[in-house]
Parts: structure tokens; C-alpha cells; sequence
């Protein structure tokens, strides 16, 4: 090995280093606030003496913690499912099927995949009051779909256009309907990207806080919801704040850490043809 | 029964998610335009009249409105600016054969993954005027030699809130950069080195005009979604100091649901859409080639 490589290598390992710290940090610094006790945290002792699981228990008694992990669980499943279904159909539409009108669709999911939430926020509210939908599931996991269904179509009508046209007509020359051909040759053959992108929907999902405050603030609240309401005017209960934060971000951070390679293949080809 | 020919059956598909297009988001954007332009306030009751461009009149000398655009605007500028600038770095590092390189990708996903709403809460412990790591690591590096209230100077709160839309987005900014990396045919590298160029004029004559349409799309999707920003703010600031980090969504929200007023809301409403349109006009070739790829063409 010459000197020139050893070099570049120091470089790579100290930047990647200084990189890995500064996105871990702040992570890693809520994880450990979980379990210190408020004199620690307000010492401000990195590793404290004693952890406690204190934060832990008072998170889930002093708020509804378990209804909004359960609330989030709903919405966010079936938002995905719904978006997953009918996106699919439309990706399929556009890619496979010889209607008119295609460019000005497109153009209008593009429209709507950059329109900002707070212009149509407050007609939505009107109609999801005026459907008595407001702290439902209904109601979110509707306006949720709206968002979601932008990201499943563009996703998928470039996978449905790598799809050969020829495995249709085989299945249409043995005399299959245009649905039997859609439901026993397309679905299948979906799998993987259906997978990646109901994963990219599920985060955003569980992550969304402005509708969700809006059409929810009473029942069925949200995770990102239920989170700022262990603040309160006089008194921030930090730990057990970490400890809720903790525990809402689990169900993401492993996700990710077991589908990293096709988050990153989702996200990645996102970007080249979005 | 008849079969549904091929054309039919693409019409049917698409139907289910035109009627959700046409009811959640054509529909209210339509009426969220219509309605900047009455006087319609929750406490006068149902009553909406008609009062033409009184409204937009009325904004033109809010100075709480351009106080909100202010902020909106430098904050768009400056995270877009600087997530574009690591992302570029962190893409090279990434794309650089090392061993672990493959950890630093997984590291990467975990502040995109994480609720806005979360991030926010874990940056306001940490920048606490008391008792937040970020003063006592400052301090103990002797940069500053006093505890700050970062969040409740106008100045210092700004730049926390951009620092944490950084720390959150950089990223995933850097993700798409490096598949734009991984497009290069490395032979296009080789052949530059041949000629003689070094690697940073290969970078610079090469890499970066190369990776220009995955830039302009990162940078257009990127620039609309800086400049709704609204949730990091509510965990963080909440507008405050004064109204020193007040978003234009957030000043719309609280027109909407907290003063009730939902005719001059959507004057605000209808100003963002007209910001996010004109953003998208500047990067209309990135759209359309968008679409001619959605379009397969």
C-alpha cells in the first residue's frame, strides 16, 4: 500500500466518523435521556449513574400512549393498503392500457404530489365535517391516501412499463378478461415494488402532523399528535417526553434497519425519475 | 356477461383515483381560491360577501404577513442551499469504495425516517438555554462563555430551525445525489484521466454537469416542501420569539383556526399556491421530463 492510499483512507474513515456522529447525536442523545432521571438530565450528566425505566411507564400512563401507537397503526396500515390498491390500478392505466389523456393526468398527480397541504386544508376540514368524519379513522386515513397515492403512481408506472407486454397477450390469447389478465399476470408481478413503495408510504404516513392535528384534536389522536401533549405551559417532563419519542420512533427506525436496501433502492430511484 | 376491452378496463382504473383527486384536492383548491375572495369569518356565522380584492388589499399591509414571508423565504434559501452543498459531499463520500460505506448509507436513513414532529422535541432539549448538550459542548470547546437561550433570540432561534431541517434533510439529499453518482459510467472518469485532468477539475467539468437534472429535481422538490415548513416550527419555536419564526403556513393556521378568519386565510392559502406554482414554472423542463417518464416515452 503506498502512502497515497493510506492517506486517502485516514480521510475517508475521519470524515465518515465526523459524519456518523453529527446524524447520530441527536438520536443517540434522546435515547439516553429516556432513561435519566430529571436531576441528571438537568445536571446535564452524559452517562448517568443510575437508569431508570421510570420515563418508560410514565409515558404510556400519564397520556393515552398505547391508543395513539394503536390509532397510528390503523391509519397508517390502512391508508397504505387503500393507496397501494388504488394507485396500482391507475399506474397500470397509465403504463399497459391505450386510454386517452394520459399527459394531463400526469400532469395533475405531479401537481398534487407539490401542492402544499396548508391550500386545501381548510375545504377539507368543511368536508370531512360535513361527511361527520372528523376524529375518525375514516376521515385521516382518506385525506392520507390523497398524499400517498401521488408517490405509489409515480413509483409505479415506470416498474409497470418494464413489464413485457408480452406476457398479457399470452394470457389474452388463452381467452383472459382484461381484469383476469390485470389479477393473475400484473398483481403478481408487482410484489417487490408494490413492497418498497407501501413501506415509503406506511413512513410517511406515521409521520404526518398537520392533518392529522386538524381533523383529529379530540379522539383518535396520532402518534405525532399525542406527542406534543405531554407539554405542558409551565413544565416540559423531558425524560418521559424522550421516552414517548422513543418508542414512536421504534416501529420506523426498524423497519428501516431491516428493509434498509430496498428503502434506499425506493428512495434512490425516486430521485432519478422523479 | 360482455368483457371490458383494454381501453375500458384503463378507464375503470383510473376512475377511483380521479374521484379522490377531484374531491380532496381539485375541489378545495378551486374553493380555497373562490374564498379569498369574500369575507367570511367563524364568529359572524355562515355568512360569506363578496368583497372582490379586499382581501389581497389587506395583506399588501399586514406586516405580519411579510414578517412570515421573510422568514419562509430565508429559511427555503438557506436549508435547500446547504442541504444541495452536503449532500454533494456526503454523496462522494458515500460513492467512495471503502469498507463501511454501506453502514454510512443505513446511518443516513435514520433522520429521514424519524417524525418531523420527534426531531424537533429531541433538537429542543438539546439547545436548551439550561441544560441543552449544545451549550455545554460549545462552552467546554471555549467557544462561547456563556450559556445562550438559542431559542428565545430571534436570530438564534432562526438558525436552530434551520440547523435542524439540515440535520434532518441533508441526508436524504445526499441519497439522491449519489444515485445520480451511481448513473456515471466510470469509463468517463477514466478517459478524463487520461487527458490529464485532476480530480477536481474532472468534479467540476465532469461530475456536476452530469449530475445537473438530479440536482434541479432535488432542488425543486426540496424547495417546495422548505417552504411549507410548519411542524419542525410547532415542536420547536412555535412561532416565537414574538413572531420571529412564524411560517407563512403557520400564520395561516392560526388565521384559519385560531382567529376563525377563513376568508382572508385563503388569501394567504391561495399566496402560497401562487409561490409554489411560480417555483414549479422556473424548473419546468424537470417536470416535463417527469412526465414523458411517467408516460414511458
Amino acid at each position: 500500500m503506498n502512502r497515497e492510499t493510506i492517506l486517502h483512507k485516514t480521510l475517508f474513515y475521519l470524515f465518515a466518523i465526523f459524519f456518523m456522529l453529527t446524524i447520530g447525536f441527536p438520536f443517540f442523545w434522546q435515547i439516553i435521556n429516556s432513561f435519566k432521571m430529571e436531576k441528571d438530565i438537568f445536571a446535564l450528566i452524559w452517562f448517568p449513574h443510575t437508569y431508570t425505566g421510570a420515563n418508560y411507564v410514565k409515558a404510556f400512563t400519564s397520556r393515552p400512549l398505547l391508543s395513539y401507537l394503536g390509532n397510528s397503526f390503523v391509519i397508517a396500515n390502512f391508508a397504505t393498503i387503500l393507496s397501494l390498491a388504488i394507485g396500482s390500478m391507475a399506474a397500470y392505466a397509465i403504463a399497459k392500457t391505450p386510454i386517452k389523456g394520459k399527459t394531463p393526468f400526469l400532469i395533475l398527480v405531479m401537481s398534487i404530489s407539490l401542492l402544499p397541504p396548508i391550500v386545501i386544508i381548510s375545504p377539507i376540514y368543511s368536508i370531512i365535517r360535513g361527511l361527520n368524519l372528523l376524529n375518525s379513522y375514516t376521515g385521516l386515513i382518506i385525506v392520507n391516501v390523497l398524499f400517498t397515492l401521488t408517490v405509489v403512481i409515480w413509483f409505479l408506472t415506470p416498474y409497470l412499463h418494464a413489464v413485457p407486454r408480452e406476457l398479457e397477450e399470452a394470457a389474452e390469447i388463452d381467452g383472459a378478461s382484461p381484469v383476469q389478465t390485470f389479477s393473475r399476470i400484473v398483481i403478481p408481478l408487482l410484489g417487490p415494488g408494490v413492497f418498497t413503495v407501501g413501506i415509503l408510504a406506511f413512513i410517511q404516513i406515521w409521520n404526518e402532523y398537520l392533518f392529522a392535528l386538524v381533523l383529529n384534536p379530540i379522539k383518535i389522536k396520532t402518534v405525532t399528535v399525542g406527542l406534543k401533549m405531554y407539554e405542558s405551559d409551565n413544565y416540559m417532563p423531558w425524560g418521559t417526553i424522550m421516552a414517548a419519542a422513543v418508542i414512536i420512533v421504534v416501529p420506523l427506525i426498524t423497519l428501516v434497519l431491516l428493509l434498509q436496501k430496498r428503502i434506499i433502492g425506493g428512495l434512490m430511484s425516486g430521485g432519478i425519475k422523479e | 356477461m360482455k368483457t371490458l376491452s383494454r381501453k375500458q378496463f384503463g378507464y375503470l382504473c383510473i376512475t377511483p383515483t380521479l374521484v379522490i383527486f377531484l374531491v380532496f384536492a381539485i375541489y378545495p383548491v378551486c374553493r380555497t381560491i373562490l374564498l379569498s375572495f369574500f369575507r367570511f369569518r367563524l364568529q359572524t356565522g355562515p355568512v360569506r360577501t363578496f368583497i372582490g380584492l379586499d382581501n389581497y388589499i389587506q395583506m399588501l399591509s399586514d406586516g405580519r404577513f411579510f414578517n412570515s414571508l421573510f422568514f419562509t423565504l430565508l429559511f427555503t434559501v438557506l436549508t435547500v442551499a446547504i442541504e444541495v452543498i452536503l449532500g454533494l459531499i456526503f454523496a462522494q463520500l458515500m460513492n467512495l469504495p471503502f469498507k463501511g460505506r454501506g453502514a454510512l448509507r443505513v446511518v443516513v436513513l435514520i433522520p429521514w425516517a424519524i417524525p418531523t414532529i420527534v426531531s424537533g422535541f429531541m433538537w429542543k432539549l438539546m439547545v436548551h438555554d439550561q441544560y441543552g448538550v449544545f451549550n455545554q459542548i460549545l462552552a467546554s470547546l471555549g467557544i462561547i462563555d456563556h450559556f445562550i437561550p438559542w431559542l428565545s433570540q430571534d436570530n438564534t432561534a432562526r438558525l436552530i430551525l434551520v440547523l435542524s431541517d439540515i440535520w434532518k434533510t441533508a441526508p436524504y439529499v445526499s441519497l439522491l445525489v449519489l444515485a445520480g453518482l451511481q448513473t456515471i459510467p466510470i469509463t468517463l472518469y477514466e478517459a478524463a484521466a487520461i487527458d490529464g485532468a485532476g480530480p477536481i477539475r474532472r468534479y467540476f467539468s465532469l461530475t456536476l454537469p452530469l449530475l445537473k437534472p438530479v440536482l434541479a429535481t432535488a432542488v425543486l422538490f426540496r424547495l417546495i416542501s422548505s417552504f411549507k415548513v410548519y411542524t419542525v416550527i410547532v415542536a420547536l419555536t412555535n412561532g416565537g420569539p414574538g413572531y420571529a419564526t412564524e411560517s407563512l403556513t403557520m400564520y395561516t393556521m392560526r388565521t384559519y383556526f385560531d382567529a376563525g378568519n377563513y376568508g382572508y386565510g385563503s388569501t394567504l392559502a391561495t399566496f402560497t399556491l401562487f409561490v409554489t406554482c411560480l417555483i414549479a414554472l422556473l424548473f419546468t423542463p424537470v417536470i416535463r421530463n417527469k412526465i414523458d417518464g411517467g408516460k414511458g416515452a
